[in-house]
């Protein structure tokens, strides 16, 4: 197996307070690589200093490897150049760009690019190719319509903030299928997520609590702990292991 | 030497500074000027028109007759394909009851000259009527226009006049845009303007709505970004005269450096009870989120910011 992402002992503090207290996780190439934890555990940190958002460029201490080479201190541009990508927990809104345009523009350095298919997917028809992705789409489509811009895309590594939030139930299955497809196309997934249903796609899974890993291995097993013996989740985060 | 036909040079100005070139290679043009010369004249279905040159630009007049329905913009082109001080052109518009018909109408000053444009134009737009203006700017990056044009519109008895202004490339210059509306019942007058301000660029707009009749509706939609040193302001003001009538001011500025200036002056107020007028004033750089985003898709930063510009000029 051979790493595609290796994250080494990182650690950042925002305004002072630890966020991530020392975060070790490496991530295959190939896989869909699950990560778990609570509300506030740090996951949307790694992600956004993983794809330097935010002003997020550089850990505190710590290195962010993808395939040999050190992200630490690379712009976004860079990062994407090398072939990372992020797909937001909360997507970004476009004035006066269609969702045809976006996909496009993701797709620019991929010569196998189809945009139908792209949104067929995930689950849209054609007819959304015109629509703007601004506003008038719904908190759903526009989730989609951001996963359909990582397929058009086609990065080595895509990282999904809760890819699942904002689907409704009925169409889990097509997210977890259209996961699986962006990994038969050759692109690692490293997915955070909240639901079983999703999190059992995934060849391996993480759990984070409190800007640390748990535990990395089968995500039955990490899903497990997840639920019943994550005190600290528990006390942060009561509804999350079946409480209330 | 073969005499040059007038149009081909004027064509040729002014599809380098962006005209797209199939408006002149399939005669679209139902009126075209350069400085105070009428180049093409050429009638629209319905559509009765008188157009006077004078020392300094041209007058026109324009009657559509009622339940005139055209699919086509009539085409209009007021320009200026060599330098020359000023421009004046004066209009004014009557669209008469139940027609629909949409003006398309083309700003052309060429690279490099320099000129001071007045307009003045009166729009009446007749009971249950549509009329759509679109006043579309092209200018080259080496332009410098003084621009002052002055709108005064009234709309009918559930009639609907947009009238969007739009300056689609080039440099703005120093510009000076004012357009009123009084609105009658269940009319609606929609004003939109778009508009990139570079260098030393002025750019002032300014949109006055009355609504007067019961249930007229009114929108004043502006997008400025403004780069370099810049200066923008936007004057938006809506009256809710009349019961049940219903406006909305939506102003968004973007800047972009660090010596730009841009205002913008929403102003609603409402004379009746049971109008309502609402607004929305944003002044701020480009959304972070949205150009992360499409530098993490591989653009660079400034490729991200046009196309977020041109997103919101569109
Ligand atoms: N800019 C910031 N300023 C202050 N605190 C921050 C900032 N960004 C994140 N935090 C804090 O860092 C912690 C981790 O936040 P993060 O968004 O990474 O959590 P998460 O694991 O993604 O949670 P969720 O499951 O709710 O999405 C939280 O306590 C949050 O309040
Ligand atoms: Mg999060």
């Amino acid at each position: 197996m051979v790493p595609i992402l290796t994250i080494n002992d990182v650690k950042l503090s925002i305004d002072g307070k630890p966020i991530l207290k020392g975060v070790n996780l490496i991530v295959n190439e190939g896989e869909i690589h699950a990560i778990l934890g609570p509300n506030g555990a740090g996951k949307s940190t790694l992600a956004a200093l993983l794809m330097g958002i935010n002003d997020l460029k550089s850990p505190d201490e710590g290195e962010l490897i993808f395939r040999d080479k050190l992200l630490n201190g690379l712009s976004i541009y860079e990062r994407a150049k090398l072939g990372l990508t992020l797909a937001w927990q909360e997507p970004a809104r476009f004035e006066g760009i269609t969702v045809e345009e976006y996909l496009r523009l993701s797709g620019r350095n991929n010569p196998d690019l189809n945009v139908e298919e792209c949104l067929t997917l995930v689950g849209l028809d054609c007819s959304y190719l015109f629509r703007f992705v601004d506003d008038t789409l719904s908190g759903g489509e526009r989730k989609r319509v951001e996963l359909a811009s990582i397929l058009a895309m086609r990065p080595k590594l895509a990282i999904l903030d809760e890819p699942d939030s904002g689907i409704d139930f009925a169409s889990m299955e097509d997210i977890a299928n259209m996961i699986r497809t962006m990994r038969d196309r050759g692109t690692t997934v490293l997915m955070i997520t909240h639901r079983e249903e999703i999190a059992e796609i995934a060849d391996r899974a993480t759990l984070m609590c409190d800007g640390q890993v748990v535990q990395t291995g089968n995500p039955k097993e990490v899903g497990e702990k997840f639920k019943n013996s994550c005190v600290r989740c528990e006390v942060r985060n009561p509804e999350l292991v079946g409480g209330e | 030497m073969a005499v040059r036909n007038p149009l081909d040079l004027i064509a040729e100005r002014f599809v380098q500074i962006g005209l797209p070139e199939e408006l002149f290679k399939k005669n679209k043009f139902n009126l075209l000027v350069d400085r105070n010369r009428v180049v093409v004249r050429y009638p629209a279905p319905g559509v009765r028109s008188e157009v006077v040159e004078t020392p300094t630009g041209v007058k026109t007049k324009v009657y559509v007759e009622p339940g005139t329905k055209l699919e086509e913009p009539v085409t209009l082109c007021f320009g200026a394909a060599e330098a020359t001080e000023v421009q004046t052109t004066e209009g004014e518009i009557v669209v008469g009851e139940g027609a629909d018909v949409k003006f398309r109408v083309y700003g052309a000053m060429a690279e490099g000259i320099k000129l001071k444009h007045k307009n003045k134009l009166k729009v009446r737009v007749e009971r249950n009527a549509r009329f759509e203006f679109l006043d579309l700017h092209y200018n080259g990056e080496e332009t410098f226009v003084e621009l002052e044009t002055e709108t005064e519109a009234y709309v009918g008895e559930n009639a609907y006049f947009r009238s969007l202004f739009k300056q689609t490339k080039g440099r703005a210059g120093k510009v000076r845009i004012v357009l009123k509306a009084e609105v009658g019942r269940k009319g609606v007058a929609v004003f939109e303007t778009k508009m990139i301000g570079k260098k030393d660029d002025e750019i002032y707009v300014e949109d006055v709505i009355h609504l007067n009749g019961e249930e007229a509706r009114g929108i004043s939609k502006s997008r400025i970004i403004a780069v370099d040193k810049t200066k923008a302001t936007f004057v938006g003001e809506t009256y809710g005269n009349a019961p049940k009538c219903r406006g909305h001011i939506d102003c968004s500025e973007v800047i972009r450096g660090k010596e730009v200036t841009v205002k913008a002056v929403p102003v609603v107020v409402v004379n009746d009870e049971t109008a309502k007028v609402t607004h929305e004033a944003a002044i701020g750089s480009i959304d972070k989120k949205q150009l992360e985003t499409l530098m993490a898709r591989g653009l660079t930063e400034d490729e991200a910011v046009d196309v977020i510009v041109q997103g919101m000029l569109r």
